[in-house]
């Protein structure tokens, strides 16, 4: 770890003004030199192993206060950035109403990180890739851009089908993002260029040609919350993830699966994937395939094998293409087979 | 940052290099314009106060150290462990504000204010043994022991928590705490054991 | 009900808790890395990103600015250190790569240590140390190019014809399988504190052999034994992965006499998968030949295990997969195959774990093959002796099959491959043998009788969590005919007389049977002649009489114990002094196949799982085991380690295996996010059935040794129940959903 001048912020503006003495090339917020320190699960995990190398750390835990509310309005439900996974996961009406959002979180990592981890800090996990992970690695594109990528001929049954490039394949590593993705979040930011809102399908950067710049946040700028608009498909919502043993382990496969169904057709349905694309994945041409349809074995199947049409395997991963559908095929037919209470 | 020289900002250097020891500066709106140089040097240590089993321990400490090794290295609290240094084992869980949480992910910076309880905090002070102790010897709910403090800590919280209504949810929240030696099953019914006795404590 | 404690059936002893268990739950037990030193300086090793080559420059200049720097230990400082000569076994190293430089033979090699007034400043100068290599090609694993084959040079059973037997025989099978690297993995890291006083160095290091570290740390530094104090109270998990000397104890102790200051190494999770030993890969090639009712006339089991480049090291399982059923005729044979790789090393039940899967999932497919019942196929084949006509000392096998598959409920079972299911879950149940060999080894040890009724034992054993303390101090107190809660015991310190490698599953026979002859000397002093007749029974104030009838108030034995299985003979080809051995930190283990009888513990363990018949998860709801192992010294800590050793099976089938890039023969998934192990989540039912037996043949005591019979069989327990639920046969560990996604 590199030595790092250490405060704690007493509110968002004295956290973001932090920023201004920024002049560094810094291109984006990932890998700018100075980072927000909220739960640190990664930030703190990734500077133990030299990979994050932040030469100021903004502590905003005090901030949980302010920016870690959790609250209902007629239009939605309003995620503060600040609470912890624990929090909105144990939470009773998030639990009944946007079920797909609580059980993400309960399915991942442990509870003790979850009990630390910020949900803002959450989606921005970094890859579990090893290569990226272990510096003596000399190929990283994500941690030293143009150097190569280790991951295309290496182990990498745990690494993306979809969305890959051929400079990147690591995998997004979350799950509570894609429960955010169906649900069509939108996400509040603040930082040195003042106030935004953003879709959060636009948070997450595929690596395309640039895998070092994994988000769309410019230095400095903080998730304040998440927005959830209270969808009639949020009820019928669901997670499933798919993993080697049976907690405490990231995803294989996972999908998160939100319904509206007019008797038993679907009117709408919103599905995202994890564990097997580069970043929180809106499987598009799977929810267009359901439209109408009544969900059966046939039409899942059919609306998986859309999900996976542009799929690219590795020699590791190709089961992944094979898992994943049938992960979704699975949970749109346990989300049609849903009790909802109206 | 002006002249590329991570962490050494020239104005922040001069205003602080007379100190021996910093504490950290708590950034408000004041400091909007500009921020008040908390801890420049990052090469100084920090002089922090924390509150571990409801007492006060004065420490300076690089501003790197972990909590964990704030507590086995500084303070002499040996009991929580290091497995994995990454949030991947669950030896050195203690409670932050009677929450579990890993210590080896947590600045000790960052404990500052909050209420640190560790393995040697749980028993009473006369040596009764807190009755999730006494349950875990009851039950031989560990064999080499090396895990078993996070996995003591990780059950209190696990009962407090309201998630030990259940074997499949005692398994399901205690699954953050990796036991080599596989003393999986005892451990289930050592909670078993403790969390009615806990409610009635 | 505590299950934890089970009622003790005939020759078991009682299910006391464990001696430690208040040190263990209250954070006051320590292990080596919390031992207090005074101002220690801490160090952070740095480890080799190459495979094979050479280190062509070290440029420390950043890593020597970092302040609170105090020294950087590379190979052109630490030519001092004395490289100790590699044999398997016998207390030796770990490798006999024991240079940090400049030749690099296996990734992760440790090629310097930076030491610095903190940890956090140690590990900055760690990653400022800039060192360049040339790099060569390395060879991985199996069919890596540049791999080279030997014998395994170990022994291999052969009886009878089993090539003519084979060819006769009217149902054939022919299957090859394989298991693949895995790592120990303990909880507690592979730690090092070094102090010196003068020329006297203190080394606290979690150990599963104290005088093996005094020994070979005195070696490594040139120095006296007798300079070398080894340290460690509890050992925080070991799993054989800390029975060997490695070549960090020594540069932490040289880097400790250069400074003249405490040093203290905590190594990060992933350099213990390259800085110790682990479980190799390995290979199995099976033929059987047998009669229709079963019977089975010839079995030919080679193996192949890869090795490091320098170091012949293999497990040869075939010595007990060939003995442990009536085969007709068997012939074996075991090739090491060399690679660029760190030496292996024992790990839980070394032998017998890939060769026993192998042995009982072939045993499965024959049962299939012949449409028979595979406990019934067990029980045709079940004999007093082997191919070779070795007899066994006892066996109770397929008393252990009863039992468990009638509390297993295995009668309900439908034996046509997924015919059982739970809505979307396919059912499988499997079952399979568990065996592991006997051993004991030369042994001392010194107890102090006071006359007040109390007692102190000193051995120089390890508590690793089997519950040598608690069963030792069982032992005392029954031969002193005082409560349990009079004696002291205590362990992990070199000053304590030496018992052997806890490896083997040989320490509660060796130290209990040592123990037992020190209190018999006692109670002979004490009591005259007729030691039988006061054992067990005497009432503390006669034995107060008889202190004050010799005018003392203590009386004080050290006691040595050799066995005859390790005694020098013929038979033992031995000619050493065993106790001079052990003293030198080379311990003398005999029994298994190797004595005049075969002298084995027995199990049989049946796995419920369940695969999800979409999505292909495995999960594992049910376990059974019944294993007799002659006396059982305590039931609590006996099942405790049963119990923990089938989750390792389960382990061993499903989870663990250590990936490795083929391109650098490098681990990728070297942290415990990667390499998985299983959460108290996997683990739901579980029952360990104790079956009664007593062998009296195999030690003074009767025990034969149980922490590493519970995970061997329980792989292919696993495998067989997957094929069960599946209709696919997984050959090739561990199972892993992708492997099940093709139907």
């Amino acid at each position: 770890m590199r030595p790092f001048e250490f405060e704690r912020a007493s509110d968002n503006q004295s956290a973001i003004a932090t920023f201004n003495d920024l002049r560094s090339a810094d291109i984006d917020a990932v890998n700018a030199q100075i980072q927000y320190l909220a739960g640190g699960t990664t930030l703190i995990d990734l500077m133990k192993l030299d990979v994050m190398k932040p030469t100021k750390v903004i502590d905003i835990n005090a901030l949980q206060q302010a920016n870690g509310n959790i609250e209902f309005k007629n239009n939605g439900l309003r995620l503060g950035a600040m609470a912890r996974m624990s929090q909105v996961a144990d939470h009773a009406d998030i639990q009944q109403n946007y079920p797909v959002i609580a059980q993400a979180l309960r399915l991942a990592a442990s509870a003790q990180i979850r009990n630390m981890a910020a949900i803002g800090g959450n989606v921005l996990q970094r890859t579990r890739c090893t290569y990226f992970r272990d510096t003596s690695y000399a190929n990283c594109n994500k941690r030293a851009p143009g150097s190569g990528c280790a991951a295309l001929e290496g182990v990498n049954r745990s690494h993306a089908v979809l969305g890959v490039s051929d400079q990147c394949i690591a995998t997004y590593p979350g799950d509570f993002a894609q429960a955010l993705m169906a649900l069509d979040a939108q996400v509040e930011l603040d930082g040195p260029r003042g106030k935004r809102t953003i879709p959060f399908a636009s948070l997450h950067k595929k690596p395309d040609q640039t895998p070092n710049i994994e988000t769309s946040l410019t230095p400095g700028e903080l998730i304040t919350a998440f927005n959830v608009a209270a969808a009639p498909y949020a009820k019928r919502s669901l997670f499933l993830k798919v993993r080697d043993r049976e907690s405490y382990e990231f995803a294989l496969a996972s999908a998160a699966v939100a319904l509206d169904l007019d008797n038993s057709n679907v009117r709408q349905a919103r599905i995202a994937l994890g564990g097997v694309a580069t970043v929180p994945w809106r499987a598009k041409e799977a929810e267009a395939a359901l439209a109408g349809n009544k969900i059966d074995d046939v039409t899942a199947k059919r609306a998986a094998d859309a999900a996976f049409a542009d799929a690219k395997p590795r020699e590791h991963n190709a089961f992944k293409i094979e898992l994943g559908k049938r992960t979704l095929t699975r949970a749109l037919l346990q989300a049609a087979a849903m009790e909802v209470p109206t | 940052m002006t002249d590329g020289t991570p962490g050494f900002s020239r104005r922040n250097f001069l205003a602080t290099s007379a100190a021996s020891t910093m504490s950290v500066a708590l950034l408000d709106r004041g400091a909007r314009a500009a921020p008040t140089p908390a801890q420049a040097n990052p090469r100084e240590p920090l002089k922090l106060t924390l509150k571990i089993n409801g007492r006060d321990r004065e420490l300076s400490l690089d501003p790197r150290t972990t909590l964990l090794d704030a507590l086995r290295e500084h303070a002499g609290l040996t009991g929580s462990k290091k497995g994995c240094d990454h949030g991947q084992c669950g030896a050195c869980t203690v409670m932050m504000d009677g929450r579990r949480i890993l210590s080896c992910l947590t600045f000790a910076a960052s404990a500052q204010d909050h209420d640190i309880t560790t393995i040697e905090g749980l028993a009473q002070t006369d040596g009764t043994l807190h009755p999730m102790q006494q349950a875990f010897i009851d039950h031989d709910a560990f064999q080499c022991g090396y895990c078993t403090p996070g996995q003591i800590m990780s059950a209190v919280a696990c009962v407090k928590e309201g998630h030990a209504n259940s074997d499949p949810d005692i398994r399901e929240y205690m699954s953050g705490n990796l036991c080599r030696c596989a003393a999986y099953p005892n451990i289930v019914d050592a909670i078993k054991q403790a969390a009615p006795q806990m409610k009635e404590g | 009900m505590n299950r934890a404690a089970p009622e003790p059936q005939a020759n078991m002893g009682q299910p006391e808790p464990r001696l430690e268990a208040r040190l263990k739950v209250t954070g006051e037990a320590r292990y080596a890395s919390d031992m207090p030193v005074h101002n220690p300086a801490f160090a952070f090793l740095v480890t080799s990103p190459i495979a094979k080559g050479a280190i062509t420059g070290i440029d420390d200049k950043d890593a020597r600015t970092v302040p609170g720097v105090l020294g950087i230990f590379t190979h052109e400082n630490t030519a001092e250190l004395k490289k100790l000569s590699w044999s398997q076994g016998g207390g030796g190293p770990t490798t006999s790569i024991q240079d940090l430089g400049p030749k690099i033979q296996h990734d992760g090699q440790i090629v310097a240590m930076t030491v610095a007034d903190t940890f956090e400043a140690a590990r900055e100068a760690a990653y400022k140390l800039k060192i360049s290599y040339q790099e060569e090609i390395p060879s991985a694993t199996f069919d890596s190019p540049g791999v080279t084959q030997t014998d395994a040079k170990k022994p291999t059973p052969k009886a009878g014809n089993a090539e003519a037997a084979f060819n006769d025989a009217p149902v054939k099978l022919e299957v090859a399988y394989s298991t693949p690297t895995q790592h120990h993995n303990p909880i507690e890291l592979f730690t090092t504190t070094a102090s010196w006083d003068g020329d006297q160095l203190t080394v606290y290091e979690p150990s599963q052999f104290m005088y093996g570290l005094k020994n070979k740390t005195a070696a490594r530094l040139g120095i006296k034994p007798d300079k070398v104090h080894a340290v460690s109270p509890f050992v925080g998990g070991a799993f054989g992965s800390k029975s060997q000397q490695t070549p960090r104890t020594g540069l932490v102790a040289l880097a400790a006499r250069t400074l003249n200051r405490p040093v203290k190494l905590v190594p990060t999770r992933d350099q213990g998968f390259t800085i110790a030993t682990y479980r190799a890969e390995t290979r199995h090639a099976i033929k059987i030949g047998a009669a229709e009712n079963g019977k089975i006339a010839s079995f030919q089991h080679d193996g192949w295990e890869v090795t490091s480049r320098p170091d012949n090291y293999s497990v040869a399982g075939v010595e007990d997969s060939a003995r442990m059923y009536g085969f007709g005729a068997v012939k074996t044979a075991v090739t090491t195959v060399h690679a660029d790789r760190n030496t292996p090393g024992f790990m839980r039940s070394p032998p017998v774990v890939p060769y026993i899967y192998a042995l009982e999932s072939a045993l499965d497919e024959l049962a299939v093959k012949l449409k028979m019942d595979p406990i019934e196929l067990r029980r045709v084949n079940d004999s007093n002796k082997d191919a070779t006509g070795k007899e066994w000392s006892s066996r109770s096998l397929m008393k252990c099959y009863d039992q468990a598959a009638e509390a297993f409920g295995w009668s309900r079972r439908s034996a046509e491959p997924g015919s059982m299911r739970d809505g979307n879950w396919l059912i499988g149940w499997g079952c399979a043998s568990a065996f592991y060999p006997t051993h004991i080894g030369a042994a001392t040890a010194r107890v102090k009788f006071n006359a007040d009724g109390h007692a102190r034992v000193e051995v120089a054993a390890h508590e690793i969590g089997t519950g040598v303390m608690t069963v030792v101090g069982q032992t005392a107190a029954e031969r002193l005919g005082i409560p349990l809660d009079r004696v002291e015991v205590v362990v992990g310190d070199s000053n304590y007389p030496p018992v052997p490698v806890a490896g083997g599953s040989n320490q509660t026979a060796s130290c209990c049977s040592v123990v037992m002859k020190a209190c018999d000397a006692i109670m002979a002093k004490l009591g005259g002649a007729n030691i039988k007749e006061t054992v067990g029974s005497g009432p503390v104030k006669d034995v107060a009489a008889s202190f004050s009838k010799l005018g003392v108030s203590t009386v004080e034995e050290y006691a040595e114990f050799v066995p005859d299985v390790v005694k020098p003979n013929a038979v033992t080809s031995l000619v050493d002094d065993p106790i001079k051995k052990l003293y030198e930190g080379s311990p003398s283990l005999g029994g298994g196949s190797h004595g005049e009888k075969l002298m084995y513990a027995m199990g049989a363990e049946f796995i419920e799982v369940r695969v999800h018949a979409l999505t292909g998860e495995i999960r594992v709801p049910r376990i059974v085991g019944a294993f007799a192992a002659g006396r059982i010294m305590n039931t609590r800590t006996a099942r405790s380690q049963y119990m923990g050793a089938m989750i390792w099976g389960v382990s061993s089938a499903l989870h663990e295996a250590t990936d490795i890039d083929k391109r650098n023969a490098r681990y990728v998934n070297d942290n415990l996010a990667d390499y998985m192990i299983p959460v108290n989540a996997d683990i739901q039912q579980l029952e360990v059935i104790l079956v009664p037996e007593q062998d009296n043949f195999i030690n003074p005591v009767g025990v034969k040794g149980i922490g590493e019979l519970g995970n061997v069989g329980t792989a292919a327990a696993v495998t067989n129940a997957v094929y069960h639920a599946t209709g696919v046969r997984i050959r090739e560990l561990p199972v892993r959903l992708e492997k099940l996604l093709t139907t």
